[in-house]
């Protein structure tokens, strides 16, 4: 893609989020940012209990590059069977430059509001799991 | 949205404002006006802009890329030579949130000596209300042949050096950030980590009013009789004043700076871009809670 083309998929994923809307019975509701700086996200995030991602769904308002590029990590994960370990292993380098230097410029943080909000998310799904396991092992 | 409307609004300089209807009937125009939109959201121009209209980008445009400081005067030509704008052509800026980065674009311009400004009251939001035509397509503008200016920041620009001595002298400031920020409980604004503090609170005896006070709900800028209860009854200014505006980086009180100039007519209006993210950060620089 060009850099035309570039600016073209983040205005189209902004004009048609993908996922985007409430996740009835998720395990985790993670908010991340601000509305009055780029963009505020929730993600709605339900694991399927072997490590995967069972539901996915997001809601938020914000710039074109915040709510564009958080429509684009949500379609990448859910097309891509990405499981909740690699979400964390996910780099904000690499899916910065897959949008396009050129296109995010100094906006690096607005670009990556949508996955960091992610990895909280997958981050609290594992704790909450965690936790869970080991009150029944005392149990 | 008329002429008439903004000339009923009692400005010092209705001028240095055009209402939709002026740009709808000129944005064809493309030898005498350049309509420029300078956004907070970079990629709104690129989402649909104004048709004929060109992009200026507060970061990438304006700013230097190394030093702390605006573009160097032959950079301004270039870029104002590619937008295709010539010294005499009017430029008429609009923006998103009530017009913030475009009074920012505009208040550059004049630095460079670029007096020929105005903005479209009320912004992209109004525009977009009156369900006026919006394009994808980009304008292909006859390149300009703009002569390298003379920089000149000692008018409308304050400097650290500048801003003490008006604190020495007791002079009027008006800190355009949120309450949160002027009472300092706030180091930065939420996710802006990068423009903080190490020091929170204002510039002793500066007064508070944040920045968008002086809009509507639509995006237009008040009435001048509105405007000066706010910075004259409730901020203490009186016409005449020689008044320094800051914020955190400079850009909210650009706003200010316009609405103190233009609107209200006052003669010396500077504003302190080096702002909060100098101030707060400077060794002894006195500060009041």
């Amino acid at each position: 893609m060009d850099r035309k083309e570039r600016v073209a998929f983040l205005v189209d994923h902004f004009g048609n989020p993908r996922h985007k809307g409430v996740l009835e019975g998720a395990d985790v509701q993670m908010p991340g940012g601000s509305p009055e700086c780029g963009g505020s996200v929730v993600v709605y995030l339900k694991g399927d209990g072997n490590g995967g991602i069972e539901g996915l769904a997001w809601t938020g308002q914000g710039d074109t590059i915040s709510m564009g590029a958080t429509s684009i990590i949500m379609e990448r994960v859910r097309n891509e069977d990405v499981t909740l370990r690699e979400v964390l292993d996910l780099d904000y380098e690499v899916f910065v430059d897959s949008l396009g230097r050129d296109v995010i410029g100094s906006r690096t943080r607005n670009a990556t509001l949508g996955l960091s909000t992610l990895k909280n998310a997958a981050r609290k799904y594992q704790r909450d799991r965690r936790t869970q396991t080991e009150k029944r092992a005392s149990a | 949205m008329s002429e008439q409307q903004i000339e009923q609004k009692g400005y010092a300089h209705p001028e240095a404002l055009v209402s939709t209807d002026w740009v709808a009937k000129h944005l064809n125009d493309l030898e005498n006006v350049r309509i420029v939109e300078s956004d907070e959201d970079v990629l709104l121009y690129e989402v649909e802009h104004i048709p004929n209209s060109v992009k200026i980008d507060w970061v990438e445009d304006l700013n230097d890329p190394l030093v702390r400081d605006y573009l160097d005067p032959e950079k301004f030509a270039r870029l104002m030579g590619e937008k295709g704008i010539g010294p005499d052509t009017k430029v008429v800026f609009y923006g998103d949130k009530n017009n913030w980065w475009a009074t920012y674009a505009l208040w550059v311009f004049r630095l460079f000596g670029h007096d020929n400004v105005a903005v479209m009251d009320g912004g992209r939001v109004k525009w977009q209300a009156e369900g006026r035509e919006m394009t994808l397509e980009v304008p292909s503008v006859p390149t300009a042949e703009y002569p390298t200016p003379t920089r000149d920041d000692s008018a409308i620009r304050a400097f650290k050096a500048d801003v003490e001595n008006h604190l020495q002298a007791n002079g009027p400031m008006i800190d355009v950030r949120s309450p949160g920020e002027y009472s300092g409980e706030l180091l930065h604004m939420p996710d802006y980590p990068q423009e903080g503090a190490l020091r929170g609170g204002h510039i002793p005896g500066a007064a508070n009013v944040p920045w968008a006070r002086a809009a509507r709900e639509d995006g237009t800028f008040k009435s001048a009789d509105e405007l000066k209860e706010i910075y004259e009854g409730e901020a203490g200014l009186a016409g005449g004043d020689d008044v320094v505006a800051y914020c955190r980086i400079g850009e909210r009180s650009s706003h200010t700076w316009f609405v103190l100039s233009y609107l209200l007519g006052y003669d010396k209006v500077r504003n302190y871009d080096g702002s909060w993210t100098e101030w707060g950060n400077s060794v002894g620089a006195p500060i009041e809670r």
